[in-house]
């Protein structure tokens, strides 16, 4: 289908796209690999749509000393090419790898896949166990948000009317430190079923687990010591979430969170499917 | 309406683009590049995959407002690109496409994993192609093809290459397929390849109410037996040359600086009436002159800009002008969409034709009275039949 009529602007700098979207039914816009799809299938209909996509603030890379903040306009092919510094060891360019397809990395970016908040979608998720905080600009004042406290439910996000992501801040890792990634879909690239990230940096003992497509926000862990000491307590975990009642979802919830920890060890790819 | 600058195939495009429109709309309903397929619409199957500043997307999720500036490359553009010949080759001998809906976007694909991963395995083939459907081949071909190509680099010692925001060379022949819409009309550089740097020129010198965005050109030259001066005094009476075109007159008396005139023209089942206005500007010192024009077909809404540049040449003997006219319009709306390719090339040229037809005829004083009947696609149908049987007898 073809998209419903709407309004195009694209403005020079944050403020302008700031003012720009605090208008009413306006729709921020930057790769347009979400929002594209919903566009087309007049699932969206915005009546503006704010291209923030060449917005310098948006593009850039600053390195700190506690890690790197990311311009949110960055996209998924940047972080799998490693056009991009890493502060982990390769962690981000693993997921980037295992994002829906080439030609959409190519286009989809890093902001826009928090801001759309889809719980299947990979940043949210990898991100929340990366310990990342989402920076924050409105049309009054700018701000910091862990990603699970930005990310509220299922395609819904702290964001204020005129509010925008301009970043994503990483935590440095060191060398030593461990990523297990794994997801369930029914097909590579498809909206995936199951998905967990688990970060292990033994040196400032960090130890984060999140668990995403559960069609709400993700579950996060922020000291998940006993979980991946004791595997059986990612039963309780799934149970007390509410995601056991259907057993064969709970199985692959189980098996997709199983093979993420033990992943920890092995270190193999992302994408790789549970057995 | 957004203004728009868009390379597309090596060809600089300006476009004025509703926002909602998407890229493979753009570059099909526009351009007449049909190579780009649409499929679901809704970036999941592949067809629509071009490149946009060397790197692959989807067409159907990428609007041309927000591509300003971008480098657009569809299957068109890569006719010429080594990669991709060396791809179409191993298609075909690996069996990698039937019915080629997906075969465009497969292409696209396909060059850009072999670029970027020389020597990759089965395993990552079909990790990288996943975003591309085929309900034919079960893949395997495909995957076959791809194999082979990135072995073969793989082989050559090729490094991995990055595509994004990589340059693609554009083609090197001047292909009507490669070229959207109207292959006469290209850059100043392949203008001069073609040593047709100084009719452009020419056409540029003179009064333009509003410029063409990538129209489709047509040139007629024919010979009238009478002298340059009656000719060109029939060519500053508008009402005789408005008479000329089949189906048109005018709906004003002119001042001879302005026409109000409608056209007629049937196309299938679609029956347009275009009302419209015209400029006309003379000069005599160098014997050529312009009409500028744009109408609406109020029933289809379909919209038409023209601009017909006429030049008149005085024969050995001054009886006889040679008169050469250029034709160039720009259709848009739901005719332009109903009436792609060679059909409306073809209108077009049958249009100058009858007009050249009907000016001689006046010059001589032969149907000055008669009213031309508006073309429709009947005789324009039968003229292809025509045509087409003719050079079947000339090849026997």
């Amino acid at each position: 289908m073809k998209a419903a009529r709407f309004d195009y602007l694209r403005p020079d700098d944050l403020a302008g796209a700031t003012v720009a979207l605090a208008e009413g039914r306006a729709r921020p816009m930057a790769g347009g690999q979400s929002l594209g799809p919903m566009l087309n299938l007049r699932l969206a209909r915005p009546g503006r749509v704010v291209d923030v996509s060449h917005l310098p603030e948006l593009r850039r890379v600053e390195a700190r000393p506690d890690g790197i903040l990311y311009g949110a306009a960055l996209t998924h092919a940047e972080f799998e090419d490693g056009a991009v510094p890493d502060p982990t060891p390769g962690f981000l360019a693993r997921v980037a790898h295992g994002i829906a397809y080439r030609a959409v990395r190519n286009r989809g970016t890093i902001g826009g896949s928090l801001a759309h908040a889809d719980p299947a979608a990979d940043w949210p998720t990898a991100l929340a166990a990366l310990g990342a905080r989402v920076h924050l600009a409105g049309p009054a004042e700018t701000r910091e948000l862990a990603v699970d406290e930005f990310i509220l439910g299922a395609f819904e996000t702290a964001l204020a009317p005129g509010e925008i992501i301009t970043g994503v801040f990483v935590p440095r890792r060191s060398a030593q430190a461990r990523f297990g990634y794994r997801k369930s879909c029914r097909k590579v690239g498809e909206f995936a079923e199951a998905m967990c990230a688990v970060l292990v940096d033994r040196e400032s003992d960090v130890q984060r687990l999140a668990i995403g497509a559960t069609e709400a926000r993700q579950l996060v862990f922020p000291a998940a010591h006993d979980v991946l000491r004791s595997p059986a307590r990612v039963d309780d975990i799934l149970r007390d979430a509410g995601l056991a009642a259907d057993p064969a979802a709970f199985r692959l919830r189980r098996e997709v969170v199983r093979q993420a920890i033990a992943a920890l060890a092995s270190e193999s790819q992302p994408e790789g499917q549970p057995a | 309406m957004k203004p728009i600058r868009l390379s597309v195939n090596g060809r600089d495009i300006e476009a004025e683009v509703e926002p909602r429109q998407h890229l493979a709309d753009f570059v099909r309903e526009e351009l007449l590049l049909t190579g780009t397929h649409l499929g679901c619409e809704h970036g999941v199957c592949g067809a629509c995959t071009v490149l946009i500043d060397g790197a692959p997307a989807r067409a159907c999720i990428a609007f041309p407002v927000a591509l300003d500036g971008a480098v657009i490359t569809t299957v068109e553009g890569l006719v010429d690109d080594p990669v991709t010949e060396r791809l179409r080759k191993a298609f075909m001998v690996e069996h990698g496409l039937q019915c080629g809906f997906c075969t465009p976007g497969m292409l696209i694909m396909a060059r850009d994993i072999v670029l970027r991963r020389p020597g990759a395995d089965d395993a990552a083939i079909r990790h990288e192609l996943a975003g591309n459907l085929c309900r034919c081949t079960g893949y395997i071909g495909i995957i076959r093809a791809i194999r082979a190509v990135a072995a073969e680099r793989c082989a050559a010692g090729e490094a991995p290459v990055v595509t994004r925001g990589g340059a693609v060379v554009p083609p090197l022949h001047v292909s009507p397929l490669t070229l959207p819409v109207a292959p006469a009309r290209l850059s100043a550089v392949g203008d001069e390849r073609l040593g047709r740097g100084e009719d452009v020129s020419a056409a540029s010198a003179v009064f333009v109410p509003e410029k063409l965005r990538n129209p489709v050109e047509l040139v007629q030259e024919f010979e009238v037996p009478a002298p340059r001066a009656q000719v060109w005094a029939l060519f500053q009476d508008p009402a005789q040359v408005i008479g000329c075109l089949p189906g048109a007159r005018l709906t004003a008396p002119s001042d001879g600086r302005t026409v109000n005139a409608e056209m007629l023209v049937k196309l299938g089942p679609i029956q347009a009436a275009f009302g419209g206005t015209g400029v006309i500007a003379a000069d005599p010192a160098n014997w050529t002159g312009t009409i500028d024009g744009g109408g609406v077909d109020r029933r289809s809404a379909t919209r038409v800009q023209a601009r017909l540049v006429y030049g008149l040449d005085e024969l050995p003997g001054a009886a006889a002008t040679r008169v050469r006219v250029e034709v160039a319009y720009v259709l848009q709306g739901p005719l332009a969409q109903m009436s792609r390719g060679a059909l409306a090339r073809d209108l077009a040229a049958r249009l100058t034709a009858a007009f050249a037809t009907h000016l001689a005829a006046l010059l001589r004083g032969e149907a000055a009275a008669a009213q031309p009947a508006p073309l429709d696609a009947g005789s324009l149908l039968l003229s292809l039949v025509k045509d087409w049987v003719r050079r079947l007898f000339r090849r026997a």
